[in-house]
């Protein structure tokens, strides 16, 4: 693959560096860059921004290839992972450098000047004197103003470790799967939670770049007496894989899966926050995995455990690879797919190359191509313009969509649960949309709401997941929080949208996430197709909500009816008693048209056998009576009302059981010894 | 000549320059156009003398219609006290109390064409005290019932105002205490103003009218250049005298002042009046008492766009709001002078003096002519299609790209002079 060969890329070289600004001539020459030169120099685009969000990415990455692992073999994942920070010197001793103390102050940064220090004792003695002051006003004593860390630009370094319980790696592919860029076992149409492939490799770049330290390896597949170890790095420039250790070792417990260590800078302290919420949000998407992460400091008060326990056995369905549909390819692909097939001839590429085209299909498809084409024509002679008169025939005829089959969503149930076990909200429902296409590849949207619960802030929380995956960042510009805040009308649902705890969950499964940006952290809201379903996918959840939250505010009127109406008696009967008694007055002086029932009320009035007091009294019981009769009615209505139960799961004590599994790409038959 | 150079300096390119002044070489002089306008009041004042009013109860809708009177302050007095007497008994009887309140909702209002206006049918629902949702509006019901039977006793006016502030506490907001307020005016069967209940003043009127105000004559081209405010009760204005051959209804106060600092009303001899926006109860009354007492005929200039419609319909037939009074609210007969959506093409008025209409705006639009009063003039269903389709919109501001005064000047001459109303 060839990438770049801009005028623009550093020296060619990172061992001839030389001091001198590059020579006019050198830009003449033409250079090429390997793919892993390429990545480190873009290193962004994977997201290797900056050190924090490096920290992020290595975890994020080394997780979600955990999980994929675990799942191709249908084992519920078991996954720790450890960021251990490692001290300068600490860093130092492991790569074998002596600790250098600093001689000339003056070079470093956060070096203090004379009159610097000189303007920061006068602060503090100044502060210090604003507090006696106020100790001996015996005002609030507020807590002492921590002075302002001397800000330190020293790098921190950080061990990262990942262990799971997948399928593990062939001893002798390790080093190519992570010391080689763009070589992966993930190619291919089908729902994947890798960004780009690159995973861990892009996570050695990172710690080549930054720690020089290699990366270790230790895995072992099912039924393997032994298990692989391995250490290497990688040759940025030639994209080869370096290794220093690779051998077999003891594995006494048969124990399978990958542990991955790796070294790399960091940044825990901004990015501690993302990091623990992408575990948490991983947690919602996938309950059925078991999660540890642990972050070891050198001052164990900081040291951070976070367990996500399992809280169900039921695992999606591995997604399907699926061919792809004719709407979707590009010249390019069909070359790629012409010089991958093993079909001899056009009629059966076309057939069994792509979804949707039957056989009587295509040989109305090449009886439209023209009359250079023929359906025994072999397909590997075909010329460059014919495949451009395919690829048009592809765009303008019509196909039926592809099916989502291939997909494999998280499912109602396991978001559902995800989202009761990680946010314990007051109320939650969940919807999961059918499959729908665009740009001939099909998607699936799922959405789940939730009201209250803990850790959970007011008004909208939006959790984004593309196969499976949560998606931290640029939030504001995605098609989910966008319809969220902007196309539902929460109130119309009895829910307040500033003021209310709302969880809103989707979840978008597809062969191709349409991402935006170069990050890939967030799908655009201009595809109408995906920004309905979503908005559907969320009214469903809102619908379903509604009639719970119809009944609650039933209840609570139920309780507050009275009190709420024996709030107005008093301004209702005075009101009235204030008119009564105006008129009684003109009227015991006028004596004009008394009608006896209302002559005789006034009369009263006056005599003060009716006061305020009466009709308050009369009212308040009126009041107690239709609050009495309402209850009742109530309670017939809604009868012995109970709260839907949620199945609940309890992980078996002993789970040791011999048996031999059968694959298939849907399911996993065990046969039980 | 200055305004000349004015308008020049606000021309832009040659063409656009030597449009206003071909429009101003069209005027005719004034003197042909006050024959024109005179033709105008004879024929509104024949008009009004032919057509005799007709009241509700002669024609025989078929569903029943409720109407509002102004009352006496005796008789509302004495109808609050029955009202009061009858939720006595039934307190006392241990039935709590409920008021019958008329419906002021849209479904329950009905366009009479043979009125003209909109009446209010005779839905209405309950609003019992024992109930959540309606014990704090039968509340406040009760309230404003016993404040305005104090009113009646003392024989005072006071405003909304001051009604909201006698029970801030259990009135919140004064749009709250605003709403029973229409609902008493409602089921007490009289009009606002007989409530002595008043609105602050907000309308303004200027030029060739005397009238007298609680007593004081006053002389409406003697008022500077602000005008005299439209007194907020009705009863205290009388001997409505006048020399003016037209009223001339503004939407805006900008465009009011222009045309009274010009005395315009010098010029053309007429009545100018404006309620700042949205029309306030006392200038409606104001508008119809002047139409009704000096026969004049009413044209108005509004902006070109569905809220300068609107607040015509509300002058002409009446507001969903008040449409229990609507008989004594509203002003038959006004004629749309301008600015019509047809006239930016017309008068040529420079596109960066046009506005883009909203999506509210453009559905305002279509739902106003989905409405009675506008389908039943061609002439302004042919205007309002037009503006939905060019999606443009503009104010009366927009004719001052011309010079300032080009409205006075020109703009409205010219229109009187063509006839140019709908």
């Amino acid at each position: 693959m060839e990438i770049g060969g801009s005028s623009e890329s550093p020296p060619e070289t990172k061992k001839s560096k030389s001091k001198t600004p590059r020579k006019s001539k050198d830009a003449q020459l033409l250079k090429q860059k390997s793919p892993a030169e390429f990545f480190a120099d873009n290193k962004n685009i994977a997201g290797f921004d900056n050190p924090g969000k490096c920290l992020y990415t290595t975890v994020r990455e080394l997780v979600e290839n955990a999980l994929d692992s675990a799942e191709s073999i249908s084992e519920l994942p078991v996954i720790e992972i450890t960021i251990e920070e490692i001290g300068r010197s600490k860093f130092n001793s492991m790569i074998g450098l002596a600790d250098y103390e600093r001689v000339d102050a003056e070079l470093y940064d956060d070096f203090e000047t004379a009159k610097a220090r000189e303007k920061r004792l006068a602060k503090e003695a100044r502060l210090q004197e604003i507090q006696a002051k106020n100790a001996a006003l015996g005002k609030k004593a507020k807590a002492p103003t921590s002075m302002k860390s001397i800000k330190s630009r020293e790098a921190s370094y950080y061990r990262v470790t990942c262990k799971d319980n997948g399928r593990g790696m062939p001893h002798d592919d390790i080093p190519n799967m992570f010391g080689r860029v763009l070589s992966g076992t993930k190619y291919g149409l089908k729902q994947t939670r890798g960004k780009f492939g690159l995973g861990a490799k892009m996570a050695l770049i990172w710690s080549k770049m930054s720690t020089g330290l290699p990366i270790e390896i230790l895995s072992s597949m099912k039924g393997q007496n032994y298990s692989s170890f391995c250490r290497l790095d990688i040759d940025i420039n030639k994209n080869i894989p370096h290794i220093h250790v690779h051998e077999k070792r003891e594995n006494e417990e048969r124990w399978h899966g990958a542990e991955i260590q790796i070294v790399i800078e960091g940044n825990w302290t901004t990015y501690r926050s993302k990091i623990l919420h992408y575990m948490r949000q991983m947690a919602v998407i996938t309950p059925y995995a078991q999660f540890l992460f642990k972050f070891l400091s050198e001052s164990p008060d900081k040291n951070v455990t976070v367990r996500f326990a399992r809280r169900t056995d039921v695992m999606p369905p591995a997604p399907l690879e699926t061919k792809y549909h004719p709407s979707a390819v590009d010249l390019l692909l069909i070359k790629r797919l012409i010089a991958e097939t093993s079909k001899q001839n056009l009629l059966q590429f076309l057939q069994h190359e792509f979804v949707n085209v039957g056989k009587s299909h295509a040989e109305r498809l090449i009886g439209e191509m023209g009359p250079d084409f023929g359906p025994k024509m072999p397909v590997k002679s075909l010329t460059s313009q014919q495949i451009v008169r395919i690829h048009q025939l592809f765009r303008q005829a019509k196909f039926d969509d592809p099916s989502g089959d291939c997909l494999s969503p998280a499912g109602e149930y396991n978001l559902r649960l995800g989202i009761i076990k990680e946010l314990h909200p007051d109320m939650v429902a969940t919807h999961s949309g059918s499959a729908q296409v665009f740009e001939g590849h099909p998607f699936i949207v799922e959405a789940g709401l939730s009201l209250g619960g803990k850790d959970v802030k007011q008004g909208l929380n939006i959790f984004r997941f593309a196969n499976r995956i949560p998606l931290l960042f640029e939030q504001g510009a995605d098609v989910v929080t966008r319809t969220a805040v902007k196309r539902i009308n929460w109130n119309s649902y009895k829910i307040n949208q500033t003021q209310d705890k709302i969880g809103v969950f989707v979840s978008i499964v597809s062969t191709k996430i349409p991402f935006k940006g170069t990050g890939k952290e967030y799908i655009g809201d201009d595809i109408s197709e995906i920004s309905s379903a979503v908005k559907t996918a969320i009214q469903q959840c809102c619908v379903q909500l509604k009639s719970k939250i119809v009944k609650r505010i039933q209840a609570r009127e139920q309780q507050e009816r009275k009190r709420s109406l024996n709030k107005y008696i008093p301004n209702a009967t005075g009101a009235i008693y204030e008119i009564l008694k105006e008129m009684s007055r003109s009227h015991a002086s006028k004596k004009r048209r008394s009608e006896d029932k209302d002559a005789e009320l006034l009369k009263q009035v006056s005599d003060k056998i009716v006061t305020e007091e009466t009709l308050r009294e009369k009212l308040a019981q009126h009041v107690e009576q239709v609050d009495y009769e309402m209850a009742l009615e109530y309670a017939t209505q809604t009868g012995v009302n109970e709260e839907p139960r949620e199945d609940i799961y309890i992980p078996p004590l002993v789970a040791e059981y011999n048996f031999t599994e059968f694959h298939s790409p849907v399911f996993v038959f065990r046969l039980v010894h | 000549m200055a305004d000349k150079k004015k308008r020049r300096r606000a021309a832009t390119d040659s063409d656009s320059e030597s449009d206003p002044l071909q429009f101003k070489s069209k005027l005719k002089p004034d003197s042909t156009i006050l024959q024109t306008l005179k033709a105008l009041k004879s024929s509104a004042a024949t008009s009004s003398a032919a057509g005799k009013p007709v009241a509700l109860s002669d024609l025989n809708l078929p569903t029943a219609c409720r109407e509002v009177s102004d009352l006496p302050l005796t008789s509302v007095q004495s109808s609050i006290e029955s009202v009061a007497l009858s939720l006595a008994h039934s307190i006392l009887s241990g039935n709590g109390f409920s008021f019958s309140v008329p419906s002021r909702a849209a479904a329950n209002q009905l366009y009479v064409p043979e009125l003209d206006r909109i009446v209010l049918k005779d839905k209405s629902s309950a609003r019992p005290f024992a109930n959540v949702s309606s014990v704090r509006k039968a509340t406040i019901t009760t309230r404003i019932i016993q404040l305005i039977h104090q009113l009646c006793l003392k024989n005072i006016h006071v405003t909304k105002r001051d009604l909201f502030y006698t029970d801030v506490k259990l009135f919140q907001d004064q749009s709250q205490s605003d709403a029973i307020l229409d609902d008493v005016s409602c089921i007490l069967g009289c009009t606002r103003s007989s409530l002595n209940v008043v609105a602050a003043e907000k309308g303004v009127v200027v030029g060739r009218l005397i009238f007298s105000d609680n007593g004081d004559m006053i002389d409406c081209t003697k008022m500077g250049i602000g005008g005299k405010a439209i007194p907020p009760n009705i009863d205290r204005v009388g001997d409505m005298q006048s020399d003016a051959l037209f009223i001339l209804l503004v939407e805006k106060d900008a465009a009011y002042m222009r045309l009274a600092e010009d005395r315009f009303y010098n010029r053309f001899p007429c009545i100018i009046v404006t309620a700042k926006g949205q029309p306030d109860v006392a200038t409606r009354l104001f508008l119809r008492k002047m139409k009704m007492e000096l026969k004049l005929p009413v044209l108005a200039l509004v902006d070109s766009d569905p809220y300068g419609l609107k607040i015509l319909s509300v002058y002409g037939c009446g507001s969903k709001n008040m449409s229990y009074d609507s008989a004594n609210l509203t002003t038959p007969d006004i004629k749309w002078l301008g600015v019509r959506p047809s006239d930016l093409d017309k008068y040529k008025i420079p596109e960066q003096c046009r506005l883009p209409m909203t999506e509210q705006d453009i559905k305002t639009g279509k739902d106003l002519l989905e409405e009675d009063f506008v389908k039943k003039n061609p002439g302004w269903v042919e205007e309002l299609n037009l503006m939905v389709k060019s999606k443009q919109k503009a104010e009366i501001q927009a004719l001052s790209s011309f010079g300032f005064q080009y409205l006075t000047e020109v703009y409205l001459p010219l229109k009187l002079q063509q006839k140019d109303w709908l």
